[in-house]
């Protein structure tokens, strides 16, 4: 007897589906943060092509001098003065300096990312913190900077000693444990609306960072939850200075 | 709320899932799926106007994903969300057959998961899928005629000692 008979195309794609179906999956965003995500960008769109119509037309009117008075602008609060030694507490998140020089990030909310890049730096962590949908497009990810691919997924986090030494927690707790195989996966990450006691804790170690080099810390796509810590190339478009 | 916006909430929330679940199919990892499906729906809303008129607008969502994933690696070398900080072994997330299953496909060329995923998840037939992906009608009836015969032998694992009796 032919074993095909028994099994089906349409028996073995509704297997698949089954199997498939019983992942758990994360819930779905709020839908208004998904619409003023896209409207935010819009906004930027627009407002770029507004700039570089307006460029153009100086330009063309040949108003070079009040091109340049206007496009400067300062690059924003670089000149930071510490404010805090060994702990600062605000209500969206905590930056503590533990007493073997690492520095703990616990991140409760995702609000004010420019005052924990600005608190992360006065620490001497150079850094580019956004938690917008988008990361912040002028960093370059540093060599071995990031988590190698895994060549099947889901893949296996392969975090390099780079990332080890700088972020000590998460990527120290990620490694695949021994005698794993290649389907290792992270577990589902915390929920779109994290309730307050599910926090969020970078660990970093600044002298393992290169001279030239910050962290990135971003949130997902719908700004729901943390990406993995990365390192990147320190420069003023990136993490400020 | 307006028309528009109103439409397209319930257009997200009625696909969310079944949208999710297709491109966890072909990328392996919820984390990930979940990140792409979130940007492809942010741009679904930029472009609702166009996408609401699309003939498969689901569709439209999926394939939006999984080029994103495809051009967030090119641009950035891979990034994950920050999860649990743990490593969960296949167990956790299927066992027994499920889990043979889940790696199987996992272990498909992609053109493969890709075809069984919309079939699967957004119910396309075959021409729809070719024009989905810009391919020949013939080429997907290939990859899901291969796609199943690889999942097939894992779920009878025995065939070939049977058939060759």
């Amino acid at each position: 007897m032919n074993v095909h008979d028994e099994m089906s195309d349409a028996d073995v794609l509704r297997a698949a589906a089954g199997s498939l179906s019983k992942i758990p999956m994360p819930g779905a965003p709020d839908t208004a943060a998904i619409i003023t995500t896209g409207r935010a960008r819009r906004r930027r769109r627009m407002t770029g092509v507004m700039a570089g119509t307006a460029a153009v037309t100086v330009v063309v009117l040949g108003l070079s001098g009040a091109f340049a008075a206007t496009s400067h602008q300062p690059s924003g609060a670089t000149r930071h003065q510490p404010t805090h030694r060994g702990h600062a507490q605000l209500a969206a998140w905590t930056v503590t300096k533990l007493a073997d020089g690492n520095i703990s990030v616990r991140i409760n909310q995702f609000k004010d990312p420019a005052g924990l890049q600005r608190t992360l730096r006065a620490d001497g962590v150079r850094a580019s913190v956004t938690f917008a949908s988008q990361r912040n497009p002028a960093c370059r990810p540093y060599p071995g900077g990031t988590p190698a691919p895994g060549s099947v997924p889901p893949s296996p986090l392969r975090p390099s000693t780079l990332l080890k030494q700088v972020f000590p927690q998460p990527y120290r707790q990620l490694g695949p444990p021994p005698g794993a195989g290649p389907a290792q996966m992270v577990k589902a990450g915390p929920p779109a609306r994290p309730p307050s006691g599910n926090r969020t804790v970078i660990v970093i170690d600044p002298s393992a960072l290169p001279r030239n080099a910050g962290v990135q810390l971003a949130t997902n796509g719908a700004a729901a939850s943390l990406r993995l810590p990365v390192v990147v190339y320190a420069s003023p478009r990136c993490t400020g200075s | 709320m307006s028309n528009h916006q109103a439409e397209f909430s319930e257009f997200f929330q009625a696909s969310w899932e079944p949208c999710l679940r297709a491109v966890v199919a072909v990328v392996g990892s919820p984390q990930l799926a979940e990140d792409q499906v979130a940007e492809a729906f942010t741009k679904a809303w930029m472009s609702w106007r166009t996408v609401s008129h699309h003939p498969a607008p689901r569709a439209w969502v999926v394939r939006t994903a999984l080029n994103t994933g495809a051009s967030w690696w090119r641009r950035r070398g891979r990034e994950l969300p920050l999860a649990g900080h743990d490593v969960a072994a296949p167990g956790e997330l299927a066992s027994g057959l499920d889990a043979t299953l889940l790696t199987a496909i996992w272990r498909l060329p992609r053109r493969q998961r890709e075809v069984i995923a919309l079939r699967i998840f957004l119910d396309l037939d075959t021409d729809t899928i070719a024009r989905l992906m810009k391919i020949e009608a013939g080429t997907v009836r290939m990859h899901l005629s291969r796609g199943v015969a690889a999942l097939r032998r894992e779920l009878t694992p025995n065939e070939t000692t049977e058939a060759s009796r």
